[in-house]
């Protein structure tokens, strides 16, 4: 029981995932750069003040310098986020897209494979066997009913017209009226009546 | 920093004296406890030294000019401790973790939010799930690395995660 994760499992981590996770890193690592800058930009932009105030212009003028400089990277880094957010998202994409492919593969393997098993000469094979099978019926049953002739069956025929002619001859109609009107029958309907139930 | 809701008890002096009676001072311990992790809860706490917790407004309430002296406090911390909601960090117990979400509780709200958002499959970095910017309003949000990576491992004893370890860094894959 112990050994329960002991045994080595397949890791369901694919070569693509690591890619992933390496791209995502990076751009974590650019983040917290950006944070850092962001902070420092922060605290350059009090500085600067204050030397404006203590009326140390160049300086002041130095450290904005600086601090444009450190914008235009904050800006690269923005840049260089978003291309490893776009590499993540078409590998993820492709990852699908494998997917996909792999399920039209196996939906394409399995259909073949009961093609195989249906091909158009077994069905005609089957057809004709099926065929011959119901023609033997035929002659099976035929020499099981009896030897008739056609004679026999024409004379079989004449009678069973003969009985039918006979059978025509049609019933009286009624001579009485029909009655009137068939009493209504009262229609037999309990209506359940609704009743309001307190909740218990 | 101290602007949470505040039990009665939190302006009561006698609070901050470990009572004498058994029966009382169950109650006024179990009053402590909820406090401690509310508070914590409330700051997004997770490890503190002792030292700290004695200074800060959790035990040492200013407008009553009252304390829990160090011995209550351990008392108390004691008492999370055998209720599972903190860990001593060192043998000294000088610093100690809260777990104001219990490690499965927090295992759950990340899985719950990896779910939600149909996540799963996909590979996160440690670090973008307590700092990244998805993940601004979940609880889990600035939870520490240590503690995130306990609650990953929990998910992966239940297979619905694996860690990945990157030679600079560690990853989770979602299932």
């Amino acid at each position: 029981m112990g050994n329960l994760f002991g045994r080595k499992r397949r890791s369901r981590v694919t070569e693509q995932d690591k890619a992933v996770l390496q791209l995502k890193q990076q751009r974590d690592k650019l983040k917290q750069y950006q944070k850092r800058i962001s902070l420092h930009l922060e605290r350059e932009r009090t500085v600067a003040l204050q030397l404006l105030k203590d009326g140390k212009k160049e300086k002041a003028k130095l450290l904005l310098k600086k601090k444009r400089y450190q914008e235009q990277l904050l800006e690269k880094t923005d840049n260089q986020i978003s291309n490893l957010e776009r590499m993540v998202q078409d590998i993820e994409f492709t990852q699908i897209e494998m997917k996909v492919i792999e399920g039209l593969k196996i939906g394409n393997e399995c259909l073949n494979k009961m093609h195989q098993v249906m091909s158009v000469e077994e069905v005609e094979r089957i057809i004709d066997e099926t065929q011959d099978a119901i023609e033997y019926q035929r002659q099976i049953d035929e020499m099981l009913a009896g030897s008739f002739t056609e004679e026999d069956e024409d004379a079989i025929l004449a009678e069973l017209d003969a009985i039918t002619q006979e059978q025509i001859d049609l019933p009286e109609v009624p001579s009485e009226p029909l009655p009137e009107k068939i009493p209504e029958t009262s229609p037999i309907r309990v209506k359940p009546k609704t009743e309001l139930v307190a909740a218990s | 920093m101290m602007s949470f809701e505040s039990p009665w008890q939190y302006s009561f002096p006698p609070f901050f004296t470990l009572q004498p009676n058994v029966d009382t001072r169950q109650k006024q311990l179990t009053a402590w406890c909820s406090l401690v992790l509310s508070y914590c809860r409330l700051n997004k706490l997770y490890t503190m030294t002792v030292t700290e917790a004695q200074e800060s407004p959790l035990f040492n309430n200013r407008k009553l000019q009252r304390k829990l002296p160090l011995e209550s406090i351990l008392v108390v911390l004691e008492e999370l401790r055998k209720k599972g909601n903190l860990e001593w960090l060192d043998k000294n117990k000088s610093s100690f973790l809260v777990l104001w979400r219990r490690l499965e509780e927090w295992s759950k709200l990340i899985y719950q939010w990896v779910s939600k958002n149909g996540l799963t499959n996909s590979v996160f970095t440690l670090y973008e799930l307590s700092n990244g910017d998805d993940t601004e309003n979940e609880e889990f949000h600035g939870l520490e690395e240590s503690l995130l990576l306990r609650a990953l491992q929990a998910l992966q004893q239940e297979h619905k995660a694996e860690i990945i370890t990157l030679d600079d860094g560690r990853g989770v894959k979602f299932f």
